[in-house]
């Protein structure tokens, strides 16, 4: 034969199959095999000879005594497995354990990992589906990006983008629904009545093909048909909505399914777009400029993204040819799997998480498995030191190092399964702590297919923690072990380096949550330039007939001036204000213009009354704060921060006039010191405070706000209980706004909840330094116990030449000292490398002293220190004639 | 029928270890079916099928003698057991029966 048919293939077919049927198949697939490679095929031969060799393992084929050795082989490998972790009980707890903790760590995060990188994954048509951004970029810094889109977006994808099969708008607006008196302020979708065809929400009761077919059909989420209609049947009921001044009443045409968490579209409550034009002036329908809503484009089959960007400037050309540039407005295309983890394209309804978070806990969930990996093989490595002559013997009895590692695998694989089942029941029981304490939500749910995945995960995990202890024992050469040579110093070396590399992920998990806390209570507890405590914060109500903005925040403030006299008469209550915006929220009005230098300026803007100042003790660095019953302040004063006095180039500010011709009437009669208006996570910008906001108005080209401009009432609470707050509003609040729902906050939780993503993750990470903690504490107990049995005799007879306790207690434990000191070492350009990304989140931070990494290199001595020394202490205290007797 | 029931493809080979007469063994089965039926099999179908007749006393086998090619592989022949015959004549029987039954008129069949 020229060319010889697949050597393993052969040898294959040789090994599994019987005997007595092997001659002629085998004779037979060679002679089609030549056959084959004769007729000049040959590798189409080798290729096809396999193939048979393969469709040739049959059950009938089979020898059967393969089968049963191999079953007989793996029984026997478990039940010795079993055995040896029975009889060394306190090892087998110890790697149990460190596992289990490994694992349970492992699951949680990797389900809180998995729940990030999942959003938005659950449509069927998501590669299909963008999200449409606009970006106008006039050069320098007038530039504004948003994922909100103008309400003109849906008709323009739809008619002049052949490459979009339907366009999908979403916006959510505030109404009170239902009753009076019972009317709660919701956020209601508006939504195209295709929306269910792009995206897979399931609708469970009503209509599925038009939910939505008209403009008074509304529909309702699952818990929201309970919230509002309880048991009864919500299809045909009516619930009744407030917009502007018309309360209108809508039908209930379908009910969908919750929507799930990993969605970055929620709302509960939706109607139609063809409300829109009721909704919306005509302007705005057809501005280009205005954004109010988000924009989905669902692409046609066999088209890509590309073909349309490519169309974009064209068709803007077309609509806006006179008024701006090619390339100065741009529309822009995200995919719908990327809008929850990009931080890049702004935020659109949804808030965005931060993907380095959500990968550095992965990472971490990862590592604290490492490290209970390594855990394992170091106290099995450990371990194997005594089991050497088991080894030996199995050897002279003829064991062939194969068979050695499959019983030492059989070992581990036994340990993690256990270990799992462990950690699964941990992780189930533990989860609703977990969720209260990181506030991380994960759902656990059971899928067929996550048995596979922990099937996997045991395979794997075993296999790696298992096969460089199994590989170093069998390649013990029995000559060593039998004439007692020691181990050898390779595998001592690598023993030392797996325990460093534990010290240095524990150190660096306990370096980084102190500085995580550190920077948490330092942004708590900063200075932010006004007194928050105890402060509450009212949304007041506009007049329903109020159209413009400036009517909104007037006709607001005119009912605000009603409560707070009613509010007067209690003396819990002091120092009454009101404003458009209120320390906490983030996102303040914020208006730009080009002044008279042709320079592009921007700055936020606040309105309010004169005793906002005084609720909030903001201080003055010059000039005066608003004098009440002024109308001179009221009319044409304004107060600007010491941001905004360098922003301007305004040396003495104090009487002078903002840069710009646009602006009406005013004056700056004051500039405050630059307080934290919005979260740590940026600098203090440009601030414009006035009473009345017209002078301001008439010389901006453009505002927008995040935050909703709506004045609130503000208040300082001297009452010892504030749950009482409620009690006080209440009754006065419904005086005056009989039909509104009233809601407050106290403005300290609104600060506070700037910062629950850096909560979380601090909460998370503590959550793993724990864990993290307690295996490594368990390995380096396992450590101590292995070195303390090695070396029994030795302290005996060090006791019996005249050692102190003492000094056998500093030999014992001074054996680890080397180790630990370098992990800590080498911990802290990790921890300074991770935390300096982490802390650059925030324009203001901490500085990472040094005291800190001493701080944790003290902590984790003394717990190393304390795990050794409930040991070694009692080693170092056994009546020498106990251990020297021994053996 | 009482005796063993036999599926198509044994059918086939069956037939073709009784028409192979003495030279009846997997590859030369294979390419009568194949020559006869267009079906492309794998010769390990034919193995399996064998096994099975063999194991049902449709045919018996004997190894045959040594051979130069086939990696010096002995070949295993296989022919009809008498009941294996029986089977075949069962068969045929019935569907000659059974075809005689259908109408005389001659259908037009449709090109396949």
């Amino acid at each position: 034969m020229s060319h010889s048919p697949p050597k393993w293939a052969d040898r294959f077919l040789e090994w599994f199959c019987h005997p007595d049927l092997l001659e002629d198949l085998q004779g037979d697939l060679y002679e089609l095999y030549e056959e084959k490679a004769a007729s000049g095929h040959p590798r189409q031969a080798r290729l096809f000879f396999v193939w048979w060799v393969l469709r040739s393992l049959r059950w009938d084929v089979i020898k059967k005594t393969r089968l049963q050795n191999f079953g007989t082989m793996t029984r026997n490998n478990f039940k010795i497995a079993a055995r040896v972790l029975w009889r060394d009980k306190f090892n087998t707890l110890l790697n149990i354990a460190g596992l289990a903790i490994g694992l349970t760590c492992f699951l949680l995060m990797g389900s809180y990992f998995r729940q990030e990188m999942t959003y938005d994954q659950f449509h069927s048509k998501k590669d299909q589906i963008y999200r449409v951004w606009l970006k106008e970029d006039y050069g320098g810094d007038k530039v504004f990006f948003n994922s909100i889109t103008p309400l003109k977006f849906e008709s323009v994808l739809e008619e002049d983008f052949p490459e979009v099969d339907k366009s999908i708008q979403i916006a959510l607006n505030p109404y009170l629904v239902g009753q009076t008196p019972n009317r709660i302020n919701e956020s209601v979708g508006i939504i195209s009545p295709d929306l269910f065809e792009v995206f897979d929400f399931p609708v469970t009761q009503g209509n599925a093909t038009t939910p939505l077919p008209d403009q008074n059909s509304l529909i309702l989420s699952e818990s929201y048909a309970e919230k509002y209609f309880g048991s009864s049947n919500p299809i045909g009921q009516s619930l009744l909505i407030q917009m502007g001044e018309e309360e209108r009443e809508f039908t209930v045409t379908a009910v969908f399914k919750n929507l799930p968490k990993t969605s970055s579209i929620q709302f509960d409550m939706a109607i139609s777009n063809a409300n829109n034009q009721r909704l919306y002036s005509e302007r705005a329908l057809n501005a280009w400029f205005n954004v109010s809503v988000e924009t989905y484009i669902l692409l046609k089959d066999q088209t890509n993204i590309e073909s349309a960007e490519a169309k974009v400037q064209d068709v803007v050309m077309s609509y806006l040819g006179d008024e701006v540039q090619r390339g100065e407005y741009q529309i822009g295309f995200q995919p719908l799997t990327d809008i929850h983890l990009n931080p890049d394209i702004p935020a659109g309804l949804a808030p965005v998480g931060n993907p380095s978070y959500v990968y550095i806990l992965g990472l971490i969930g990862l590592i604290v498995l490492i490290t209970a990996g390594v855990n394992y093989a170091t106290l099995s490595i450990g371990q194997s030191l005594r089991r050497r002559k088991e080894v030996g013997i199995r050897k002279v009895m003829g064991a062939m190092k194969s068979s050695l590692v499959g019983q030492y695998l059989a070992e581990s694989w036994l340990v993690t399964f256990i270990a799992l089942l462990i950690s699964l029941g941990l992780a189930y029981s533990i989860l609703p702590i977990f969720n209260s304490l990181t506030q991380a939500d994960i759902e656990l749910t059971f899928q067929p297919w996550q048995l596979l995945f922990y099937l996997g995960l045991v395979l794997i995990v075993g296999f790696l923690a298992g096969i460089y202890p199994a590989l170093i024992l069998s390649g013990l050469k029995i000559s060593n072990i039998l004439s007692g040579h020691k181990a050898p110093k390779r595998a001592f070396y690598i023993r030392k380096s797996m325990v460093v590399f534990q010290f240095v992920i524990t150190v660096f998990l306990i370096t980084s949550t102190l500085i995580m806390r550190k920077q948490l209570n330092y942004l708590n507890s900063k200075d932010l330039g006004y007194e928050y405590e105890t402060t509450v914060s009212v949304p007041l109500y506009p007049d329903p007939s109020s159209q413009r903005l400036t009517e909104f925040i007037n006709s607001a403030m005119e009912n605000g001036k009603l409560l707070r006299e009613q509010l007067k008469k209690y003396p819990e209550v002091s120092d009454i204000g009101m404003g458009t915006h209120v320390f906490g929220s983030n996102g303040w009005g914020q208006l730009s213009y080009t002044d008279d230098e042709q320079t592009f300026r921007q700055f936020r803007f606040l309105a309010v009354d004169p005793h906002y100042f005084n609720t909030f003790e903001i201080k003055m660095k010059e000039g005066r704060a608003f004098e009440p019953d002024s109308p001179l302040d009221e009319r044409e004063s304004i107060i600007i921060n010491q941001a905004a006095a360098n922003y301007f180039g305004l040396e003495d500010p104090i009487g002078k006039k903002l840069p710009g011709s646009g602006f009406g009437q005013h004056r700056i009669i004051g500039v405050t010191d630059n307080f934290n208006y919005a979260s740590l996570h940026t600098a203090v910008e440009p601030l414009i405070i006035t009473q009345n906001i017209m002078p301001i108005y008439e010389g901006i080209s453009d505002h927008g706000y995040q935050d909703s401009p709506i004045p609130k009432l503000v208040f300082r609470y001297k009452g010892q209980q504030l749950s009482k707050v409620n009690d006080i509003l209440e009754p006065e609040w419904a005086q005056i706004f009989p039909a509104e729902e009233l809601n407050f906050a106290f403005v300290e939780e609104n600060i506070q909840a700037q910062y629950e993503n850096e909560q979380r993750m601090n909460r998370l990470v503590s959550f793993a330094t724990i864990l993290s903690i307690i295996v490594a504490s368990l390995g380096l107990l396992g450590m101590t116990v292995l070195m303390i049995n090695s070396r029994v005799r030795e302290i005996g007879i060090r006791k019996v030449m005249g050692a102190s306790e003492v000094s056998i207690f500093k030999l014992l434990a001074g054996s680890f000292a080397p180790q630990l000191l370098i992990g800590i070492a080498l911990s802290i350009p990790l921890t300074y490398w991770l935390m300096k990304g982490w802390l650059d989140n925030f324009a203001y931070r901490i500085s990472m002293g040094v005291d800190l990494f001493l701080l944790s290199g003290i902590i984790s001595v003394i717990i190393a220190l304390a795990v050794i020394s409930f040991r070694v202490l009692k080693a170092a205290r056994v009546n020498p004639v106990e251990s020297i007797k021994s053996e | 029928m009482e005796r063993s029931h036999i599926g198509e493809l044994e059918e086939l080979v069956l037939l073709s270890v009784g028409s192979l007469l003495d030279e009846a063994y997997a590859v030369s089965i294979l390419k009568v079916i194949k020559e006869h039926t267009k079906r492309s099999l794998d010769v390990t179908a034919i193995h399996s099928v064998l096994r099975r007749l063999e194991k049902k006393g449709l045919v018996t086998s004997k190894m045959g003698g040594a051979t130069a090619t086939r990696g010096g592989r002995r070949k295993k022949f296989f022919s009809l057991t008498q009941e294996g015959r029986r089977v075949l004549d069962d068969i045929m029987e019935v569907r000659t029966a059974l075809y005689n039954k259908l109408p005389k008129i001659t259908l037009i069949i449709p090109n396949i």
